[in-house]
């Protein structure tokens, strides 16, 4: 069990940062889905957790405590791209962990590489993208470690496959492991993670359960009399966090109580007044999008 | 009992939320009866793919609501008396959720208390016909 607490995190390359001003709280013995588009900040992020980059400023403390060799131990990662020796067998990679880690369970490794159907006498440089990340994901699952940080461990993988290594999250996950991971399948995240957070630009835009972000945040959407209906008594409400108009059709986004701002919206003349759900998918995107620019936009500096 | 419960993670609805919809129909239905176990918090979010938290969340609530109770060590039961726990009042439950989701559909049309009304008179003489 292990509570991983990253405050005002910073890390920038060049001139620029990839990190910027990042706070996360990750509760032991969660799974924690990390969100962003390409170059948010995920795996610079992950990269400074591990120790593998150091960060311009910040902390990250494990239970209270900076990273020491000691926690290193306990941390089991699977990186985004293949860190595997091409002339290497895929058994020999499993006898170099173990040399490597005291706690690793070479026999299990063996066991998940084959429903992976992985053949451990092959070279590296003979495996397809998802059958790398699998050598990886076994070594990884293989660990006993407390933490578990896996940057797109299903990448290149089949359904069947992706399916399997969610299996093993929530495995780990119900032992009281914590579990990192990040997934541009929103749909896994949706389904593995407890909580999540959303980056953009180096920083968090969103952070929650799952389950309550879905539940607050709706749609509420309603047709006006005409087009240059005021709706100014109802789009100050801090509630809301984006207000999009075409035409007679409103669109509002709001962070919680939808039937009362749906209530609000039907008092001020507005029809056909309704709320719609937002499965994680929208959820992202409106986090990470700017309003359609399109529309007249009134009140997005509420977000989120 | 696993094969019940179905959840699809990928609507806006909250997938604890669905779990327990779920639950409450399989006891208004007969499902699931008095007494019977259901699967473990480990074992259900295997078998859904889903965080075993959010199965944890979806049982406490379960319990609070006195449809299941959960003996330490031995596991969760559906509850075999009270009467929050009888087929019929789950079926209520079941019945209320799925009245308010249409109505909240037809208060967004504007119609008149007294014009829903008599849509709904007209809707239950349909549905009921044997107890005119």
């Amino acid at each position: 069990m292990s509570t991983i607490q990253i405050s005002h995190l910073r890390k920038a390359y060049g001139g620029s940062a990839a990190v910027d001003d990042l706070s996360l709280e990750i509760p032991a013995g969660s799974v924690f889905g990390l969100l962003g588009p390409n170059g948010a900040g995920k795996t610079t992020t992950f990269k400074c957790m591990l120790g593998l980059a150091r960060s311009d400023g910040g902390a990250i403390l494990y239970d209270g405590k900076p990273l020491v060799p000691a926690t290193f131990e306990r941390i089991a990662y699977v990186p985004e791209r293949s860190v595997l020796y091409d002339w290497m067998t895929v058994a020999e990679h499993v006898e170099m962990i173990r040399r490597a880690f005291a706690s690793f369970v070479p026999a299990r490794a063996l066991e998940l590489l084959a429903q992976f159907n992985v053949d451990p006498r092959k070279r590296a440089r003979a495996l397809s993208k998802g059958m790398r990340t699998a050598v990886m994901v076994a070594i990884a699952f293989a660990r006993n470690a407390d933490v578990l940080i896996l940057d797109e461990p299903t990448s290149g993988l089949d359904p069947v496959n992706q399916r399997h290594v969610l299996s093993l999250i929530i495995n780990e996950a119900a032992r009281g492991c914590s579990v990192v991971f990040s997934s541009h399948q929103i749909g896994q995240v949706e389904r593995a993670a407890e909580q999540i957070a959303i980056l953009d630009h180096g920083r968090c835009v969103l952070q929650g359960l799952v389950d309550d972000l879905k539940a607050d945040r709706k749609i509420v959407e309603g047709i006006l009399p005409d087009s240059s209906f005021s709706l100014n008594g109802i789009v100050s409400d801090p509630r809301i966090a984006r207000v999009d108009r075409v035409e007679r059709i409103v669109r509002l986004l709001v962070l919680r109580d939808a039937d009362d701002i749906a209530a609000k919206l039907s008092a001020a003349g507005a029809a056909g007044v309704r709320t719609v759900d937002l499965n994680l998918e929208d959820i992202f995107l409106y986090a990470v999008s700017p309003a359609d620019a399109t529309a007249d936009v009134v009140a997005a500096e509420n977000l989120p | 009992m696993p094969a019940v419960l179905t959840v699809d993670p990928r609507s806006g609805v909250p997938i604890y939320l669905q779990i327990i919809e779920q639950v409450k129909r399989s006891v208004a239905l007969g499902v699931l009866q008095a007494g019977e176990q259901l699967p473990t918090v480990k074992q259900l979010a295997l078998d859904l793919t889903v965080n075993p938290n959010t199965v944890a969340r979806a049982y406490r609530e379960l319990e609070r609501d006195e449809i299941i109770e959960t003996a330490p060590g031995r596991g969760s039961f559906v509850r075999s008396n009270g009467s929050a726990t009888s087929p019929k009042s789950a079926a209520v439950d079941v019945a209320r959720d799925a009245l308010d989701a249409a109505l909240r559909e037809v208060k967004s049309v504007g119609l008149s208390r007294a014009e829903v009304r008599d849509l709904i008179d007209a809707a239950v003489d349909r549905w009921f016909p044997e107890e005119r």
